[in-house]
């Protein structure tokens, strides 16, 4: 077993676009860092700045929220709404004195299966290079 | 026989005292069934004795504490412990002390920058060293109670309720347990609400638009008017029987004075979530951290830097 920082990410995957562009990475067979935990909910929209919060201070590297491009969400507007609570989230990492990079935002729909497992690659990354969280006490 | 109840103030105003005197008519009631030995706002009793014979600080004892106020220097924390010490059930009220209060609100500062300030900066002042003899020294930040000693009720509110309060002594004489509400400041709100904000964030010397004397169901909701309002992230329950809360029966924003709503909840970070989601923007808050946290800057909510200035 090598001793490098394996980072401990979670993933909120809207169910129409990104949990399905995440299956069809998997069922592609592309690569991506078992770093990933998914966690499936109906929109990114009810993803609340509570949630990220609370996985950043209670033992996760990074966050990352997926949610429909604009104009395709399942529910009209709950896209926009993620967006506007990711300015605060933010804002408020700051407050908590976690590194910005630690939680992104990102738009995949069902058909970007190569850009799911890309965006996991690229945050994987970045969590190895800033190293753990503050919060993480294992 | 009587209850014996032992009551002391922290780093407080008082205000919470008068909550006691506010008890109103609950108060004849209760007063017959409690027997003070303790109180400094109302009573001469001294710490090391009357003639300051004693070697230890004092407190006599009781089977129930009420402590108001924060602890923010070395007396409050051997206050705090001697209270626990000799009551079989310690209460605190107030948010100072269930949360660290207005005091608590220090806690974006190290002390090293408030008595720098305060002994140094201020214009008024002839620069001095700061005094280090015959008064107690400054606790690094501002505590709740439940921080230093365990605590058995916490009574929330600016001042508290004299109804919250009486309901707590009268649960204790009756052998009840005593439970909080876990519902938010807008469960109990009659405003209007169309959950879209209808204008950009405002500060809280503007006034809310209303027509004096409209019922407040009419009113359209104070944060979708742009004030920070802080019911979606705040206990209810300081309307007492009436249920509207006490700064929205006064048509102004609840200023979250009550706390979070449950243990372990973070009121700021559930503020900025339910402000961007009606489409307000959390750039424009000015001090987003202490105005969020006004009330409840202790247990680690409140720390040097914070803010957003």
């Amino acid at each position: 077993m090598s001793n490098e920082f394996e980072p401990i990410i979670i993933a909120f995957c809207c169910n129409w676009c990104s949990y399905t562009g995440a299956d069809l990475a998997g069922v592609s067979r592309l690569q991506y860092p078992p770093n990933i935990r998914i966690i499936r909910v109906m929109c990114s929209g009810m993803v609340h700045p509570n949630l990220v919060i609370d996985a950043l201070t209670k033992g996760a590297d990074g966050v990352l929220i997926c949610g429909c491009h604009h104009g395709d969400c399942h529910y009209l507007e709950g896209n926009l709404k993620a967006e506007s609570r990711a300015d605060a989230i933010g804002l408020m990492l700051e407050d908590f004195g976690l590194e910005p990079e630690r939680f992104r935002l990102e738009w995949i729909s069902a058909s970007e299966g190569p850009k799911f497992a890309q965006v996991m690659q690229e945050m994987t990354m970045a969590i190895k290079q800033i190293g753990p969280s503050s919060f993480r006490t294992f | 026989m009587a209850v014996k109840v032992a009551e002391e103030w922290l780093a407080t105003c008082g205000g919470c005292e008068v909550t006691l005197l506010d008890l109103g008519e609950a108060l004849l009631d209760l007063l017959p069934k409690l027997e003070f030995v303790h109180m400094p706002v109302i009573m001469d009793h001294k710490y090391y004795g009357q003639m300051g014979e004693r070697e230890k600080l004092e407190i006599p004892e009781a089977d129930v504490g009420l402590i108001s106020g924060s602890v923010r220097n070395e007396e409050n924390r051997h206050v705090a412990e001697e209270m626990r010490r000799k009551c079989k059930t310690l209460i605190t009220v107030g948010a100072c002390a269930t949360y660290g209060g207005i005091p608590a609100l220090n806690n974006l500062c190290t002390v090293a920058d408030i008595t720098k300030l305060v002994y140094q900066d201020t214009p008024s002042t002839d620069a001095a060293a700061t005094p280090t003899q015959e008064i107690p020294a400054l606790e690094e930040r501002v505590y709740a109670v439940s921080e230093i000693v365990k605590v058995d009720i916490k009574l929330p509110g600016c001042p508290t309720t004299p109804e919250l309060l009486a309901e707590a002594l009268t649960c204790l004489l009756e052998g009840r347990e005593f439970k909080l509400t876990e519902r938010s400041v807008c469960d109990e709100c009659p405003t209007k609400r169309e959950k879209k904000a209808v204008t950009a964030i405002k500060r809280p010397l503007e006034s809310v638009e209303f027509t004096p004397g409209q019922p407040l169901s009419e009113v359209r909701c104070f944060m979708e008017q742009g004030f920070l309002c802080q019911g979606p992230a705040t206990m209810s329950g300081c309307g007492g029987s009436e249920k509207v809360t006490r700064c929205i029966k006064a048509y102004m924003p609840c200023r979250g004075c009550y706390g979070p709503i449950r243990e372990g909840a973070n009121p700021m970070v559930d503020m900025m979530g339910a402000l961007s989601s009606i489409g307000l923007n959390p750039r424009e808050i000015v001090d987003r951290a202490p105005t969020f946290n006004r009330f409840i800057g202790a247990q680690g909510r409140l720390k040097p830097g914070m803010g957003g200035r």
